[in-house]
C-alpha cells in the first residue's frame, strides 16, 4: 500500500500544491462527478444542436411572420392558413407522393427481386461494394448524367431509336408522365443498390437451417422466399423503406437539375415548392411554413408505418 | 419406404476430413441408430442423406436410384433438425402444415393429420404459438411433429430428444418406435444417449472421428464389441479396460490376475463390464476407492494397483473406504483387445 507516494491529480487538472498529506488524492465533488460525462458530451451535443435544432426551431419561429428580408410581421398563422388555400403547395404534395410513391414501390420491387436472385450467390458476397457505386456519385453529378442522357444528349431516344421503339427524338420534358418518369429513373437507378445491399445482408443473415428445413419439406425457392424468407425480413424492409421513403420526400437534386418542374408545375415536388418560395419569390416565412407542415407530415407517415408494421409483425 | 446405400462415401472440408470411407446398408424400414461422441460425422452423414451436404466421394443410393445430382427437395425424406429448424414467423400449426402444403396434400386432411401429430407428442395446447414463445423442450417437439406429419420415403432425426426431460423422453421415445413400425418407413436416428440407441435400434452403427467403428444390433454392440473404442462407449459405466500382460494362459497386470485363452499373449488390454464383476474373489485384489449407491444399484470402484475398476454391486452394498477387497471377475465374459485396439478372437 502506498503511503507516502506523491499523487497525481486525477483527471490531469493541474493543481499547483502537492498533496502531502498522505491521503489519497481528493474526490471531485459529487455533483460534479455527475456532470462530468455531460461536460465531456457538450461540445458534440451543442454542435448537434447548433445544425440541426437550431434551424427547426428558427423554421417554426419564421413561420409565424412575413418576412422580407430584413423586415419581419408577425403573421400568426397566417402562412398556414394561406398555404392550405394554395393549389401549388396542394399540387407538390401530390407530385411528391406519386412521383416518390412510384419510385420507391419500383425500387423495393426491383431491390427485392435482385436481392432473391443473388443472396446465394457467394460471388455477390464479394462484390458487393460495386452495388453501391450509383450511391458513391455526388447527387447533383448524377442528375446532370440523367439530364444529358434523356435531355441534352439525347442518348435515351437515340437508343430507343436504334431499336425502333420511337421514330423521332424524344421531348421528355413536353408531357406530365414523361417527365416525372425522367426522375423516377434517376431515382430508381440510384437508390435501388441501397435497398438491394440492405436486402441481401438481411437474407444472408437469416438461419440457413430453416431454408434447408424448408426445402426438405417440398418447398420450391420462390415458395421459401414468399413464406419464409420475405416474412421474416419484414422489419428490415420496413425500415429500410422507411428511411428511403423520408429522404425522397426531400427530392430536389434531381428536379432542380433535370426538369425544374416543368411541365406546368408537373414534376414540382415539395422540396422545389419551398425551394422556389424561399429563393426565388423570397416569401422565406412562407416557406418556412411549408417546411414545417411538409415535417410534421413526414413524422406522422413515418410513424404510423413503422408503428403498424411493428405491431402486427409481433402478436 | 426405401432402403438406403451409402458407397464410399468421404466428406472433407478443406483438408479436415468429417467422414471418411463410409460404407453402409440400411435396409427397407429398418430404424438405424447413428451413436458417437459429439464431432463425429452424424450430422454430416444425415445431411449427406438428405440432400443438404455433397459427398466429396461415393455414392448415395436411395431406393434403389443414385441419388447424388438429385436435390433435396426431390428426395422425399424428412428431417429433424438438431437447431430445431422452425419457421419463426408461423405458428406451431402452420409449420406443422407447411410440408402438408407443399407436398400438394389435399387441404381437407390438414387438420386432422396436425392434430394427430401434435397428439403424438403432447403439444396439443400449443398450436397457435409462434416457436419463439415455446420452451426448447416444446420446440423439439414441435420440429418433431412436423417431421412425422407426412409419411416420407426415409426420416431422419438427428437427436430429436436430447432437450426433453427423463419421462416425457422415456414416453416419446415408445411413441416414436410405435409410429415407426406403424408406418413402416426407414429411419436413421442420431443420439447421444444409449439407451435410446439401445432401446431403437434395429441395429447401431458407433462412429468415431468420421468412420464406423462397428455396425450390429443392439445385442451385438453391447455383447460382441469390435475394438476398445466400442467397448467403452457402450455401457454404463462402460467397460473397464485393463492394461496387461497375456503368458501362457494367464492374464496379468497390477493386482489382477485372470486366465485367458492361449491364443492372447503379450501386450493386451482386458475388457470386463462391470456388471461381470462380483464382490468376493481373488481375480482383483485391491482397495475400496469409492462406494456410490443409486437406489436400485450400488456402483463401488476399486482401486487395484494403478487401475480404477467400476464394479456393479448389490444395491445394499455398503463399505467404507481403504478397506482391502477381492473381486472375480466373470470368465464367460472376458474381452481381450490386441495393441491396436482390436478384438482378439479365437479361431472360431
Ligand atoms: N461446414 C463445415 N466446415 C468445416 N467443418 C465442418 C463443417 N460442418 C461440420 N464440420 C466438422 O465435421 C465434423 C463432424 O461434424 P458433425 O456436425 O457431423 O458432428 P456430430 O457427430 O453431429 O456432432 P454432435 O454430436 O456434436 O452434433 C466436426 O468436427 C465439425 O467440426
Ligand atoms: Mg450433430
Amino acid at each position: 500500500m502506498r503511503t507516502d507516494a506523491p499523487s497525481v491529480p486525477a483527471g490531469g487538472v493541474a493543481s499547483a500544491t502537492p498533496d502531502r498529506s498522505g491521503n489519497p488524492p481528493r474526490r471531485r465533488s459529487p455533483a460534479l462527478r455527475k456532470a462530468f460525462p455531460y461536460l465531456l458530451l457538450a461540445p458534440a451535443m451543442i454542435y448537434l444542436l447548433a445544425i440541426t435544432l437550431y434551424p427547426g426551431l428558427f423554421a417554426i419561429y419564421q413561420s409565424l411572420f412575413v418576412v422580407k428580408f430584413l423586415n419581419w410581421t408577425w403573421t400568426g398563422l397566417g402562412n398556414y392558413s394561406q398555404i392550405l388555400q394554395d393549389r401549388e403547395f396542394w399540387a407538390a404534395l401530390g407530385n411528391t407522393a406519386l412521383i416518390g410513391g412510384i419510385s420507391l414501390t419500383l425500387q423495393t420491387a426491383i431491390a427485392l427481386t435482385l436481392a432473391y436472385f443473388a443472396y446465394r450467390d457467394p460471388l455477390i458476397r464479394g462484390w458487393r461494394i460495386i452495388f453501391l457505386m450509383p450511391m458513391l456519385f455526388m447527387p447533383s453529378a448524377v442528375a446532370f448524367i440523367w439530364k444529358l442522357a434523356f435531355n441534352d444528349g439525347r442518348v435515351i431516344s437515340d437508343l430507343l431509336m436504334s431499336v425502333g421503339l420511337v421514330d423521332g427524338n424524344v421531348d421528355w420534358l413536353a408531357s406530365v408522365w414523361l417527365a416525372r418518369m425522367t426522375l423516377i429513373v434517376a431515382d430508381v437507378w440510384q437508390w435501388t443498390p441501397f435497398l438491394f445491399i440492405i436486402f441481401v445482408a438481411a437474407l444472408q443473415g437469416q438461419d440457413q437451417e430453416i431454408e434447408e428445413a424448408a426445402r426438405l419439406d417440398g418447398a420450391s425457392w420462390p415458395e421459401i422466399f414468399w413464406n419464409i424468407s420475405l416474412p421474416m425480413m419484414r422489419p428490415v424492409i420496413v425500415v429500410a423503406v422507411t428511411l428511403r421513403g423520408i429522404d425522397i420526400t426531400t427530392m430536389f437534386t434531381n428536379v432542380f437539375v433535370m426538369t425544374q418542374g416543368t411541365p406546368g408545375g408537373a414534376t414540382e415536388t415539395m422540396s422545389y415548392f419551398i425551394y422556389r418560395q424561399g429563393f426565388r419569390m423570397f416569401n422565406f416565412g412562407y416557406a418556412s411554413a411549408a417546411s414545417v407542415l411538409m415535417l410534421i407530415l413526414t413524422i406522422i407517415i413515418a410513424q404510423t408505418v413503422v408503428k403498424r408494421a411493428f405491431h402486427s409483425g409481433k402478436k | 419406404m426405401a432402403s438406403i446405400h451409402l458407397q464410399n462415401i468421404v466428406k472433407r472440408y478443406g483438408g479436415f476430413v468429417g467422414v471418411q470411407n463410409m460404407s453402409l446398408d440400411i435396409a427397407d424400414e429398418e430404424f438405424l441408430v447413428l451413436l458417437g461422441p459429439s464431432g463425429c460425422g452424424k450430422t454430416t452423414t444425415m445431411r449427406m442423406i438428405a440432400g443438404l451436404e455433397e459427398p466429396t466421394e461415393g455414392q448415395i443410393v436411395i431406393g434403389g436410384e443414385v441419388v447424388n445430382d438429385i436435390d433435396a427437395r426431390d428426395r422425399d425424406v424428412a428431417m429433424v433438425f438438431q437447431g430445431y429448424a422452425l419457421y419463426p414467423n408461423m405458428s406451431i400449426y402452420e409449420n406443422i402444415r407447411f410440408p402438408l402444403r407443399m407436398r400438394g396434400i389435399p387441404a381437407s386432411e390438414h387438420d386432422a393429420r396436425i392434430r394427430k401429430a401434435a397428439e403424438m407428442v403432447e403439444l396439443g395446447s400449443f398450436l397457435d404459438r409462434k416457436p419463439g414463445a415455446l420452451s426448447g423442450g416444446q420446440r423439439q417437439r414441435a420440429a418433431l411433429a412436423r417431421a412425422v406429419v407426412r409419411q416420407p420415403q426415409v426420416f431422419l432425426m438427428d437427436e430429436p430428444l436430447s432437450n426433453l426431460d427423463a419421462k416425457l423422453r422415456q414416453s416419446m421415445r415408445v411413441q416414436i418406435k410405435h409410429m415407426q413400425r406403424q408406418l413402416k418407413v426407414t429411419t436413421v436416428y442420431v443420439t447421444h444417449d444409449q439407451i435410446e440407441a439401445m432401446t431403437l435400434a434395429d441395429r447401431i452403427v458407433i462412429m468415431n472421428k468420421g468412420a464406423i467403428q462397428q455396425v450390429g444390433t443392439p445385442d451385438e454392440i453391447y455383447s460382441d464389441p469390435a475394438n476398445t473404442f466400442v467397448a467403452g462407449f457402450i455401457g454404463s459405466p462402460p467397460m473397464n479396460l485393463i492394461q496387461g500382460t497375456a503368458r501362457d494362459g494367464r492374464f496379468t497386470a497390477p493386482g489382477i490376475s485372470v486366465p485367458c485363452p492361449r491364443f492372447v499373449h503379450g501386450q493386451v488390454t482386458l475388457g470386463v463390464r462391470p456388471e461381470d464383476c462380483h464382490v468376493g474373489g481373488d481375480n482383483l485384489q485391491g482397495q475400496v476407492y469409492g462406494v456410490e449407491p443409486t437406489g436400485d444399484v450400488t456402483y463401488l470402484t476399486v482401486l487395484g494397483g494403478t487401475n480404477k475398476i467400476e464394479v456393479k454391486a448389490a444395491r445394499d452394498y455398503r463399505s467404507d473406504i481403504d478397506v482391502a477387497i477381492g473381486i472375480a471377475f466373470d470368465p464367460a465374459h472376458l474381452y481381450f483387445f490386441d495393441e491396436s485396439g482390436q478384438r482378439i478372437r479365437g479361431a472360431a
